[in-house]
């Protein structure tokens, strides 16, 4: 039991949120340990890989989930760490991200200090979930439909396959009966989970949310994004993922899912859980101007830094790192070194910056959420994770902080940025505690 | 709408299952043994329990109120017989059969005496 205590309010008289559980399963790790260990010591978790059998295609990095075997449609193929459990009447209607997600809820909720059982039908927990669906299940479905003349179905096919597979799938897993909802802003919808999970705490409509995202690392899910070059074609993992580097290139893929246990803060008091962070404020503006490309001066992302400020009563010079969204494409790390340079003066104290998808990679609907769970780690840990494949600095950035090694500093109000296609751009306010 | 016709390599399919139960299968393939075909619709049954067992499986035996099949079971296992067997079964039809009997029943009269 901490002996911090977190308010139940927060200045305006709104409940307080807080994080009291976190798991991971990531490119860099797959628990608090190892997520620790990786980002601390700036390791990155990419491997070669080769689509297809074909040297020809033009990915040949990602950032690879380890310890799970999940490539094959058929459940009965997969292979997950043994210290999770997942019962066939749920695995037959999972894409393999689901199974990702699994693994890092049970994880969560055990850190939490939650028993088993314990989110099930108290109509006070509900389940954000983030997730873009499987393009794999999809394919592999529609193609069996396709090859039948329309004839045949898997029984399945909907509910593994569809964007809201991972709520449907969880929240009957783990009994579910608060609220459940899902999430699909492309790259901000991990972020979007997060907020509004804090928003229905906030006013009271629960006291607890689990909040998930997942992403597979498949060629369906993949390789649709080296179409519109938007990844990186370099096959040194080393230098693939270079945000706010000159030389950068496009992100690299990356798979996996995190989960957050959000309480409110008396909830969490009242079991003796330990508060690991306070979301003190969120926010969120849209660009208004792309399909896919960044507004070029960041407008939407500055915006959703700026309301998240004011939600969480910051003011810009208070916040000690900012986890950038920093996906390593030319366009998207310029917008965002432009849009923080709107909100923070350059001429006065500046946050520490950094990308960590320089060592994931970008898992597209769960960057928010994963990276926010990055924070709450490092404010835990006592450290800043710095940028280790930055060796030239895009000018743009000049006169932002972006150390290239972990700096042993304990951020205790953090920035965290996303934003996905469409414009959609989303902030929070991770405030530390104790 | 013709009836689909059985894989041409359908080992495949029953690869996960054990060897008696692919034995029934060929068995099944070669002569039409109706039989063989019990083999594998028990099989089939046990693989698609929501709830693993290894208790046996008998005739009596309601899919749902006994071996705890939910509608989705019951429509994986439809599905996974007409993959097998190159049947097509109507939703009227599945709502007729309950018990593990006559889910046997029913396929073996699909199937005929001799399905060559």
């Amino acid at each position: 039991m901490s002996e911090a205590r977190v308010m139940p309010t927060d200045k305006k008289g709104r409940r307080r949120v807080v994080i009291s559980g976190a798991g991971f399963i990531t490119p860099i790790g797959n628990d608090w340990a190892g997520v620790a260990s990786s980002l601390r010591e700036g390791r990155h978790g990419f491997e070669r890989v080769e689509f297809f059998g074909n040297p020809n295609v033009p990915v040949k990095v990602a950032g690879t989930v380890k310890d799970f075997v999940v490539e094959s449609m058929n459940w009965r193929d997969w292979k997950w760490p043994a210290r999770y459990e997942i019962a066939r009447e749920t695995l037959r209607g999972l894409a393999p991200h689901g199974v990702y997600a699994i693994c890092a809820i049970d994880q969560a909720a055990e850190h939490a200090g939650l028993a088993r059982g314990a989110l099930a039908n108290d109509d006070a927990t509900g389940l954000y979930c983030a997730s873009a669906g499987s393009a794999m299940m999809l394919h592999g479905h529609l193609g069996q439909m396709d090859r039948t003349r329309g004839e045949r179905g898997n029984p399945m096919g909907v509910v593994s396959s569809i964007s809201g597979t991972l709520n449907f799938n969880l929240a009957a897993h783990y009994k579910i009966t608060g609220s459940v909802c899902g999430f699909v802003s492309a790259c901000a919808s991990g972020s979007h989970a997060l907020g509004y999970a804090c928003d229905d705490i906030r006013l009271g409509r629960l006291n607890r949310a689990v909040v998930v995202a997942g992403e597979e690392l498949n060629a369906e899910t993949l390789l649709p994004f080296a179409a519109m070059r938007a990844l990186s074609p370099q096959s040194d993992p080393n230098v693939a993922s270079r945000p706010f580097d000159t030389a950068r290139d496009g992100f690299v893929g990356a798979g996996g899912a995190v989960a957050l246990i959000l309480e409110d803060a008396e909830t969490a008091a009242a079991r003796g859980a330990r508060a690991l962070a306070e979301i003190a404020g969120w926010g969120q503006a849209a660009d208004g101007h792309s399909v896919a490309m960044s507004h070029p001066e960041g407008r939407g992302l500055a915006n959703a830094m700026k309301r998240a400020l004011s939600d969480a009563g910051a003011d810009a010079g208070e916040i000690d790192y900012i986890n950038a969204h920093g996906t390593s494409t030319p366009v998207g790390d310029r917008a965002e070194a432009l849009a923080i340079k709107t909100v923070f003066d350059t001429n006065k104290k500046q946050p520490r910056i950094s990308s960590t998808k320089a060592l994931t990679g970008h898992p597209l609907s769960l960057a928010g959420a994963m990276e926010t769970a990055f924070c709450v780690l490092a404010m835990n840990e006592g450290f800043i994770p710095g940028n280790p494949h930055l060796v030239n600095t895009d000018p743009v950035c000049e006169g932002l902080d972006l150390p290239r090694e972990t700096l042993n500093e304990r951020p205790r109000l953090v920035l965290n940025n996303s934003s996905g296609f469409g414009g959609s751009n989303v902030c929070h306010v991770l405030r530390a505690v104790g | 709408m013709s009836p689909q016709q059985p894989d041409a390599n359908p080992s495949e399919k029953l690869s996960r299952y054990e060897p008696e139960v692919r034995e029934a299968y060929a068995r099944y393939r070669e002569t039409g043994d109706v039989d063989a075909v019990q083999i594998v619709i028990i099989a089939m049954v046990r693989e698609h329990l929501p709830k693993p067992s290894d208790a046996p499986i008998t005739d009596e035996q309601k899919l749902v109120e006994d071996l705890g099949y939910d509608s989705l079971a019951v429509a994986e296992v439809v599905f996974a017989i007409e993959d097998t067997f190159g049947l097509r079964i109507e939703t009227s039809e599945i709502m007729q059969i309950s018990t593990v009997g006559s889910l046997k029943e029913f396929i073996a009269k699909k199937l005929g005496p001799k399905n060559e």
